[in-house]
């Protein structure tokens, strides 16, 4: 069947791709069964396109990874920003785990360009014609997302809507309890190198690059 | 710094990758920002040691993932809801895969949570909610191995339980949901043999 040729393939990739770990770098699988001690937490979009050990050439072990749709952490109720939603315990038990659990210094939120979520959120706010809004949940989802693309203040399109986006998760990822604490304790830390630093990046479909947006925060920014 | 040179070597390897692969595929990138059309969403652990696209050698557009700690699917969380919805309704994939994995911290520490005394309190933080259902399977296996795929199994009950699968399923198409555990020893997926489609067990 060929539905079961999908199956069959991956399964196949997979015992192929074993193989060749296991023959370039003996014991791998062993060692790396034993614990895991990344030093980043990724947080992006389900989108298929946007494969993040794939895009970095990342091995088993180097990323811990929370992919949702249109990479929403977590909101606040007083922003209406980001989709970090304050009670999706699914986003903060990740963000507690990669913090308290594993020690990662680094949180990376990651956007993209061609974002369906992004593009629903835009055209709930602003609907063109024959609109459909998604099935639910998503609406419900998006919602902290349409409420800044239906802003007076909002302008432009998909991307300046995602880097918006990307912009407030870090911001929002800032205000969590677990980050404040995190970033309490390394302040307080005689080692200077120890901190947990969120910064936000943008993938390009088109080109198939990282950037880096340049806002990144850490402890010096809250001592 | 040591830490910037992480991120750094990050972006690095990105650029690399980017340009080989425009080397070895040119305006594979330019297709991709098109549109996607994966055949298969894979719902699993938010663990280091199981990136999906390198453990199944696949490439950008191939697999819409959701990735949470302890590979769960709650239907009361619109997160997990949101992705299946999408990738089932609005992408059509043919192919729902949750995967487990040995060694999860997640599936440890519900399986010691299930053996202390309970709580009084219900749980206060986002953790030890979300381990809450977990924590309930582990109360009926001894052995982690066994908690595992038990989880895995639960998983795949609730993604066959969710209204866009019965839609999906009442509108003739044949989308499967499939358990699989991934054996970070060996680096093997193994499939558990529990898949679920419109007529059933499949």
């Amino acid at each position: 069947m060929p539905q079961d040729y999908v199956l069959a393939r991956l399964l196949a990739n997979n015992s192929d791709w074993a193989k060749d770990v296991e023959k370039d770098h003996p014991g791998f699988f062993e060692e790396s069964a034993k614990k895991q001690s990344p030093k980043v937490l990724y947080i992006g979009c389900s989108d298929s396109r946007v494969p993040e050990s794939v895009a970095t050439m990342s091995m088993p072990g180097d990323i811990f990874v929370h992919r949702n749709i249109a990479k929403y952490p977590i909101s606040i109720p007083l922003l209406p920003l980001l989709q970090f939603h304050l009670f999706d315990d699914n986003a903060l038990s990740v963000l507690t785990f990669a913090i308290t659990a594993l020690g990662v210094s680094h949180i990376i939120v990651a956007g993209h360009t061609g974002c369906g979520g992004v593009q629903a959120a835009l055209d709930t706010a602003h609907p063109p014609p024959d609109f459909q809004p998604p099935a639910d949940p998503l609406p419900r989802w998006l919602a902290p997302l349409t409420e800044i693309a239906r802003a007076p203040e909002f302008e432009g399109g998909p991307v300046a809507l995602t880097e918006a986006n990307v912009r407030a998760q870090v911001e929002n990822i800032a205000r969590t309890d677990v980050l404040k604490a995190a970033w309490a304790a390394a302040n307080a830390n005689v080692d200077e190198d120890v901190d947990v630093q969120v910064h936000g990046w943008m993938y390009e479909l088109e080109t198939g690059r990282m950037r880096d947006l340049g806002i990144s925060v850490g402890k010096a920014d809250v001592s | 710094m040591p830490q910037d040179y992480i991120l750094a070597r990050l972006l690095s390897n990105n650029a690399q990758w980017a340009e080989d692969v425009d080397r070895a595929e040119p305006g594979f990138f330019a297709e991709t920002a098109k549109g996607q059309a994966p055949k298969v969403l894979y719902i699993g652990c938010a663990d280091s040691r199981v990136p999906e696209s390198v453990v199944t050698a696949s490439k950008p557009g191939d697999i819409f993932v959701h990735r949470n700690i302890a590979n769960q699917f709650h239907l009361n969380d619109d997160s997990a809801l949101s992705v299946l919805t999408y990738a089932v309704a609005h992408v059509g994939v043919q192919h729902v895969i949750l995967v487990g994995h040995t060694n999860c911290g997640g599936a440890a520490a519900c399986h010691a949570a299930a053996r202390k005394p309970p709580s009084a309190e219900p749980p206060a933080d986002p953790l030890t909610r979300w381990l809450a259902p977990l924590t309930e399977i582990a109360r009926e296996h001894e052995d982690l191995t066994d908690l595992v795929e038990a989880n895995v199994r639960a998983q795949v009950t609730n993604i066959a339980a969710a209204d866009v699968m019965a839609a999906a399923w009442a509108a003739g198409k044949d989308v499967q949901v499939h358990g699989w555990v991934y054996e970070l020893e060996t680096g093997r997926m193994r499939d558990l043999g529990v898949s679920v489609g419109k007529a059933g067990p499949v």
